[in-house]
């Protein structure tokens, strides 16, 4: 696997202001009064995925490594979500 | 620049992830670090879906503003490791030293701010096992007014103490042990330790610290934000 | 610091080793004295599991009597000899804990996976030497501290090696709270130590294989170990957590299993099982590894269907994480997520019926040697598929109504733990011997050993089906409680006997074990003429492994190979291929 050259840098100091800025629209929508309770919720939880995946592409290089790092990366969340999902089942359902 | 031989996979050896083995091993932990917060996370969750009623709303017992800025500080602590990385990357050792120095204090930091916050939730009368008898929440939640701009607190937050000190307790726990690597690592860069073609161990740390900002990440969001 | 191959060449060049003897013996980094220390540790624990057995086999057999040599146990467990319930209890408990915990697990891992990684797939040591030696000293102290819970006050824990809440939760329901604090501690500890030697096995699989060990040339017990290592490192942490939250319900007050604030008991049940499950793939899925590699070299033949046996390792890995419901039918949980876990549970027994078959295949019209490896094979293979069938009957769940926490599970456990990985760790134990020693154990006492444990074992625990069958609860104190057990008293006292020959059979083994290290016949390189890379290094294996790092030609089990004259092709060995349909 050849090593990547780093001429050019991930640009670090973007990522960050998009992460602030992240935060502060999530505390926005958090305290907002207009909307209902669910939509508030999916709201953050997508903007909290966000600022993780930009944590873990940029800062964790997962952008520029191989496909076989990127697997190995993400193969814990499919049981997260199972076990979370069927447990939620036993009070939902 | 020459591309080192350390920083690759092993050398007489069949390909195998791409990476040299203290990053697969570190990432291989990051999978198993991923399934402890999930069993914690996962436990509030669901205890949330089974028991919404034992939690007040957002900003009513945690303070959102403090722990807000002690977020951003985590996330420029996160810039200041990956600059470090970049640094030393380029065999810039001054700046490699200079930021990580900036990520030990910024993180050292968000620990204290942490433990300050335990502190005024103690003294306010909430702990893991929830109201503390007697205290100020305590009396405000059994008589039932309206607290902070939201409807009166709950009859009894045992789960929400049992969550929330956990998870952020055992995040803390986290960031501390990578503070504590963060100063061995530290202490080695001033040493010279580190160059541009051996730079394995600032790349393997940086790699836990953003794993431990990223849960904070989602941490913070659910725990204080929902 | 030498991570490359090529530095540890340097390494295994030096001829005259200088280290001391702690740093040889006591904190080595090397793979193959970790893996021993191991199988001491192991085996004494195996042995306190067994006497914990034995004592319970005692209660259950002859209720109310005695126990021989009682008056050494203080009031608090067994006043005059009797034990008492609370004691009986811990006993339960206990057993299963060590025995799952403190024996298996690390006898299957701990020891196969730190000695024969390395070995078989051309690498001179794991990826993190010093990490592998922490991980050991950190699984001796979480050992000591369960065992110091029989020693504090209310006993040790209680509630079943499965520990339910909120029985587990909380003292004022079990009536223990120090050891069952202190269970919780030793669970996090040795996950810590399991944790680490996981990343180690995982990195070491993956990166340092030797040139030509291709993913489909590694042996089925290193694949084994590679799928068991992912299972530990993703399982282990779940139950890291949940032990956490039992903790601190026990010690800071916190709700997370108890009812009186919306704690959810059946919380601890889904965490635990999401972790139990995978466990139990874990105790099986080495020994599948071993047997694998034994049953070739006993048969003289390559395993039947190599690359089926690989896709059901991984199939059964795979399923493993979605089967874990079906502890639990009778909780009260979601019937519908029930039907689900039926379904899935009765689907992974299809790869482990795939082993089975390939198992089989590969004995049919074999060269048979029956060596005592190839004997406990074997007998893994029957004992485990008795335990796979109960398994069937189980997996449905309006049969498991009626047998749920009946002796018929008890049966089942025993079955593919004792009949199966006990006795393919007897096997992998005796086979990888010389390697470790540098000696053979006596093949005479290891026969002696085999067919006396194999008849004690089915005489103890096959009639436990029918006890469960006819009703008959798991860990109760005293049987003759209930009229409708009456009948089947017998039965329990014949269990009891059995339990008694079968564990001083174990003395047999131990005893070959121990004088061997000293007077056992020296063994060449390749005293079972086997394939795998370890068989061409001396016996014991020199710290480094290998003079240089080798290079793998073959597939892993070339027995009867037309290429050569002898009936078994090593797996680094260069040959002419000589034209043949037939040659792979």
């Amino acid at each position: 696997m050849e090593p990547k050259p780093h001429a050019k840098h991930p640009p670090y100091v973007g990522i960050w202001v998009a992460l602030a800025v992240l935060t502060m629209l999530e505390i926005g929508v958090a305290f907002f009064q207009g909307w209902p309770k669910q939509l508030i919720i999916i709201l953050l939880v997508a903007l909290a995925l966000w600022k993780a995946l930009l944590v873990a592409l940029y800062y964790m290089h997962l952008r520029f490594e191989g496909n076989r790092l990127r697997i190995l990366a993400i193969a814990p969340l499919p049981l997260a979500v199972i076990l979370v999902i069927a447990v939620i089942t036993e009070y939902v359902w | 620049m020459a591309h080192p031989a350390v920083m690759q996979p092993p050398a007489q050896a069949e390909p195998g992830a791409g990476v040299y083995n203290e990053k697969l091993g570190m990432w291989v932990f990051l999978g198993s670090e991923v399934m402890f917060f999930t069993a914690l996370i996962g436990a509030y969750i669901i205890l949330r879906f089974a028991q919404p009623g034992a939690w007040a709303l957002p900003g009513q017992i945690l303070n959102v503003p403090v722990t807000a800025v002690n977020t951003f500080l985590l996330i420029c602590s996160s810039v200041t490791m990956v600059k470090a990385f970049a640094a030393i990357q380029e065999g810039d050792q001054r700046m490699l030293r200079v930021w990580l120095l900036a990520t030990v204090i910024i993180g050292a930091t968000f620990v204290s701010v942490q433990v300050f916050e335990y502190m005024q939730l103690a003294h306010e009368g909430f702990l893991p096992g929830g109201y503390v008898a007697g205290s100020h929440l305590a009396e405000v939640a059994e008589s039932g007014v309206a607290y902070k701009g939201g409807p009166a607190l709950p009859e009894s937050v045992g789960l929400y103490g049992s969550t929330f000190y956990t998870m952020t307790g055992f995040h803390g726990f986290h960031v501390t042990m990578g503070v504590l690597s963060m100063i061995f690592v530290t202490v080695k860069a001033y040493r010279g330790g580190y160059t541009a073609q051996d730079h394995r161990g600032v790349e393997v740390i940086g790699l836990y610290w953003h794993f431990v900002d990223l849960v904070w990440i989602i941490l913070f969001t659910i725990v204080y934000l929902i | 610091m030498a991570t490359t191959a090529a530095a540890f060449d340097h390494v295994a060049h030096a001829h005259i080793d200088t280290r001391s003897f702690i740093k040889r013996y006591i904190f080595s980094t090397d793979h193959k004295i970790i893996g021993i220390q191991f199988l001491i540790m192991s085996l004494l624990f195996l042995g306190v599991g067994g006497l914990l057995a034995i004592m319970m086999r005692w209660q259950l057999g002859f209720p109310g009597a005695a126990l021989p040599a009682g008056g050494m146990f203080p009031e608090t467990m067994a006043p005059d000899g009797i034990m008492l319930p609370e004691f009986y209890n811990s006993l339960v408990t206990m057993h299963g804990t060590f025995m799952v915990f403190f024996a298996i697990m690390p006898l299957l891992v701990g020891v196969f996976a730190n000695f024969l990684i390395p070995l078989k797939i051309g690498a001179p040591d794991m990826a993190f030497p010093r990490i592998n030696m922490a991980s050991f000293w950190i699984a001796v102290p979480a050992g000591l501290i369960m065992l110091t819970s029989f020693a504090v006050e209310g006993g040790a824990a209680g509630a079943g090696w499965t520990m339910y809440a909120p029985l587990s939760a909380s003292a004022e329901y079990s009536g223990v709270s120090t050891g069952q604090m202190l269970w919780s501690a030793s669970i996090v500890v040795l996950g810590m130590a399991s944790i680490l030697g996981s990343m180690n096995y995982i990195t070491t699989v993956i990166n340092m294989r030797a040139p030509g060990m291709t993913w489909f040339r590694m042996p089925l017990s290193i694949w084994a170990l590679f799928i068991t290592a992912i299972l530990t490192i993703l399982a282990i942490p779940i139950l890291s957590g949940a032990a956490i939250m039992l903790l601190f319900d026990q010690l800071l007050g916190t709700h997370f299993f108890l009812p009186p604030q919306g704690g959810q008991p059946l919380l601890w049940q889904h965490l635990f099982w999401f972790f139990g499950h995978p466990e139990v793939y874990i105790l099986i899925l080495p020994a599948m590894g071993f047997v694998s590699d034994i049953i070739a070299n006993g048969s003289r033949k390559p395993i039947f269907g190599y690359h089926s046996m690989v896709f059901a390792i991984m199939g059964i890995g795979f399923l493993g994480w979605i089967v874990w419901g079906h502890h639990m039918f009778q909780s009260g949980m979601n019937p519908t997520l029930g039907t689900s876990f039926m379904i899935s549970t009765l689907l992974i027994a299809v790869p482990s019926a795939i082993k089975t078959f390939n198992w089989l295949g590969t004995t049919w019209r074999g060269n048979i040697r029956f060596h005592v490896p190839m004997l406990n094979a074997v007998a893994f293979v029957a004992m485990f598929v008795i335990g796979g069938l109960s398994g069937v009957f189980m997996a449905s769940t309006p049969v498991d109504i009626q047998i749920h926490d009946t002796y018929f599970i008890v049966a089942h456990i025993h079955y593919v733990l004792f009949g199966g990985s006990l006795f393919a760790l007897f096997g992998a134990i005796t086979f990888w011997y010389p390697k470790m020693f540098g000696r053979m154990m006596s093949e005479r006492w290891g026969k002696v050993h085999f067919i006396l444990t194999f008849i004690f074992y089915n005489l103890t625990f096959f009639p436990m089906h029918q006890l469960g069958l006819g009703g008959h609860m798991r860990r109760i104190y005293d049987p003759t409680e209930y009229e409708f057990l009456l009948p089947m008293q017998g039965i329990n006292r014949f269990i009891t006997v059995s339990a008694i020959l079968l564990f001083t059979t174990q003395f047999i083994f131990a005893a070959n074990f121990v004088i061997s290290w000293f007077k056992g016949k020296r063994a060449g390189n390749n005293p079972w003429q086997d394939t795998g890379l370890e068989w061409t290094t001396p016996s014991p294996a020199p710290h480094g492994n290998f003079p240089t790092t080798p290079t793998v030609y073959h597939a892993p089990y070339e027995f009867s190979s037309p290429h050569v004259a002898e009936d078994y092709l090593m797996q680094d060995r260069k040959v002419e291929r000589i034209a043949s349909p037939t040659a792979s």
